[in-house]
Order: structure tokens, then sequence, then C-alpha cells
């Protein structure tokens, strides 16, 4: 066990550029997942902005999220924005449990690390799991509680244009498609499953890794290397995932 | 691994001891529970929003916005440990993206502004006011004008 316990925050340019030493003062692996972060934050920004963009065009006739979002799974009433609210609860709770696991590992306690980083991919797989309920709420329609043979009277009218038969028609609409929504702009159900999607496939990407660390924790193979630095690098990822969740709720979801 | 050179090991570096550890235990939990909270504002804010009328208000939006960012501020700082790093990884990490999204945010809602439909805040550009008002008298010619107008009635149409 090391026993260089300080945080090396002091700085001398002139030192630092001249060689032997990172003058980032960091390993390269965290280096490189830093910059891969801003990459993928660049991504996501140009998501969001254009969701902007689209947003800001359609203003006046936006549909509002806490008339669109309101199940809770067991509850016939309707809760706005009630069960986004637990999601984003979960996947902060899993980023505290992914750093407490990346704390457990600076001081070389397996079993510390083992513990917090089940939590954090069970944590990580509810999310997932909400989001996938969230998505066939959203496709099945807002009348989800009421019979079948009510839901043909109670869809919402819309004009669009029908790529099947090539022409404009006028339909009861119920749920959504990437076409025509009941619940306004087509470009609201687009973006919302792009971009929860595609912040979705992050979070299951996340899942999936630290379930592979995990395993590698279990093996001890990080014991054998004499630091769980790998455990702080899919940390830095996990974290990214949560703080994009952080926006996407904000837009999406909040304004 | 067995490496030797003199090269530092910065991986080892960020070990810590017990006493330490206690110490960012505590800071984590206690941004932990700042985060919750604010969380909980929110959702309480956003439950009551359509009820007192402040859906939409800039007064709202504004505060959503500036919670957001102090929450994904306290992620980078505390739990992706960026506070940390030394001043010049700091700034490597974030200048770049804070200038490259605030341009994009500037120059994307400008455009935005011209682009809209309707709106008291919209500030039409004539062409597309022209051209708006020739689709509505009839005289479109089909193509992608023709699916604009009818996606146009579809938003209306709710």
């Amino acid at each position: 066990m090391s026993h260089s316990t300080t945080h090396v925050t002091e700085f001398d340019a002139k030192e630092a550029w001249s060689g032997g030493q990172s003058p980032f003062k960091i390993s390269y692996g965290k280096m490189m997942m830093w910059f891969f972060l801003i990459s993928d934050a660049l991504t996501f920004g140009g998501l969001l902005i254009s969701y902007g963009f689209i947003r800001h065009k359609f203003g006046d006739i936006w549909p509002k999220a806490e008339h669109v979002f309101t199940h809770f799974p067991f509850i016939k009433q309707h809760i706005p924005l009630a069960y986004v609210g637990f999601m984003t609860f979960v996947l902060i709770m899993s980023s505290v449990t992914m750093v407490l696991a990346v704390e457990a590992g600076h001081r070389m306690n397996r079993k510390g690390v083992i513990v917090w980083m089940f939590w954090t991919i069970i944590g990580g797989a509810t999310f997932v799991g909400s989001q996938a309920w969230e998505w066939y709420n959203f496709i099945v329609g807002t009348d989800l509680f009421t019979s079948i043979k009510d839901c043909t009277d109670q869809g919402h009218i819309r004009t669009f244009f029908d790529h099947n038969i090539g022409e404009t028609v006028t339909r009861h609409i119920h749920g959504a498609n990437m076409v025509v929504n009941e619940y306004g702009v087509p470009q609201f159900a687009n973006y919302f499953f792009f971009v929860t999607g595609f912040h979705g496939f992050h979070v299951f990407s996340g899942v999936v890794i630290n379930f592979i660390i995990f395993l590698n924790v279990i093996k001890g193979t990080y014991e054998k290397r004499g630091h769980y630095e790998m455990v702080e690098k899919v940390g830095l990822y996990w974290h990214f995932v949560d703080l994009v969740w952080v926006f996407v709720f904000t837009f999406f979801y909040l304004l | 691994m067995e490496f030797h050179d003199n090269y530092p090991q910065y991986e080892i570096m960020s070990n810590h001891d017990e006493a330490h550890g206690k110490k960012s235990r505590r800071t984590l939990w206690n941004v932990f529970w700042v985060m919750l909270a604010i969380t909980i504002f929110e959702l309480i804010i956003g439950f009551l929003a359509p009820s007192k009328g402040w859906s939409g208000t800039l007064g709202l939006k504004t505060l959503f916005i500036s919670l957001t960012i102090a929450k994904a501020a306290a992620i980078v700082w505390w739990f992706m440990h960026l506070g940390h790093e030394v001043k010049f990884f700091k700034y490597t990490i974030l200048m770049p993206y804070i200038i490259f999204i605030v341009y994009t945010i500037f120059i994307v809602l400008t455009e935005g502004t011209y682009a809209g439909t309707s709106g008291h805040f919209t500030k039409v550009d004539p062409i597309f006011k022209k051209q708006q008002e020739a689709l509505k008298s009839g005289h479109h010619g089909g193509g992608e004008a023709h699916e604009q107008s009818s996606a146009h009635e579809a938003t209306e149409a709710h």
C-alpha cells in the first residue's frame, strides 16, 4: 500500500513542462478518459442545443411535460413528474455509491469496492428499466389505464403525412411514434426518443462496463496491480452519465 | 508494470489512508444531500408551476437552469474529483468546452428566433413569412413545401 497521501496541487509551469513527468500530474488513462468525456459532452451539448432550437421554434405550442409524464407504477392516479423524480434519485444515488467505491479503492479496501460497485450496478440497471417503462407509457399513450374500447374515442385528432400511403390523413392518434404523436408536434417525440435513448444507451454501456470491472475487482486484478485506478476511470464515465441526466431531466421534464 | 524509470506513478498517488478517507466520505455525503435537496425542490416547483401560473416564465427557466448548472458543477468538482486536479488540467478540460458551448447556445438561439412560425418573441424572417402566406393561400408546389404545411396543420389540430 502506498503512503503518498498528498493530493499535489502546486504547479510550477517551468518545471512541469521540462519532461520526466506529466505536466497535469495525472495518469495517461485518466487523462484520456477526461478527453473522451469532453468529446461525448460535446455530442450531448449539440443534441440538447438543437433540441433548444426546435423548442424555441415551436415555443408556444410545445407540449408541457407535466401533462405527458404522469404515470407511476401500480398507481392509477396521474402524478406529474413523480416517476422521473424517482429515476433521478436512483441515478444520483448510484453516483454516490460509485464515488464511494472509488474512495474505498484509494484505501485498497477490496471489500468496500465490491459492495459499493454492486449497488452502483443495481442502481444503473434500475434506471435503465425505469426508462424502458417510461418509453412504454410514452409510446402507448396517456390513457393507458382506460379500456381499449374507450381508447379509440379518446384518441387525439391529428393531421399528418402518412408515408405508407403517400398522402396527408386525419386520424385519431393514441401514443407516439416518429411521425405523429398525441402530445403535440412530431419533433417532441423525436427528440424525446433520440436524446433519452442516447442517454439510456450510455447508462446501459455504463452498467456493462461497471459489471466487467466489478468482476475484475472480485478476481483481485487490481489488488495485484497495487491500485484501483480502473474503478476511478469507470467512475468518471458513470458520473458523466449522471451529469448528462441532470441536464436531460431539466430540459425535457422540468422546463 | 515493472518498468523502471523515474516517471512518477500517478495511479497510486491518489491512494490515501483511513483518516483522509473519512474526511472525503463526509464531503461526498454532504454533496449528495445538497443535490438531493435541490432535486426535490425542483420537483416541488415543477409540480406547483402549472397551478401557480409559473410555467414558461423567464424566472422559472432561470431558476431551473441555474440549479442544474449548480448540480452539474457539484458532480464535476467533487464526484469526478476535478477540483483536486492541478489548475492547468482544470482549464484544459473546462475552458474549450465552455467557450464552444456558450457560443453554440448563443448562435443557435439567435438563429432559432428567426426560424419560428409564430409567437410574440419570434422575429419572423420576411422571406419565410412570404412563403408561409403563399402556402396558406394555396399556391404551394408540392414536395417539401407540401410536407411543411401538413406538419404545420398537425401542430394546429390539437
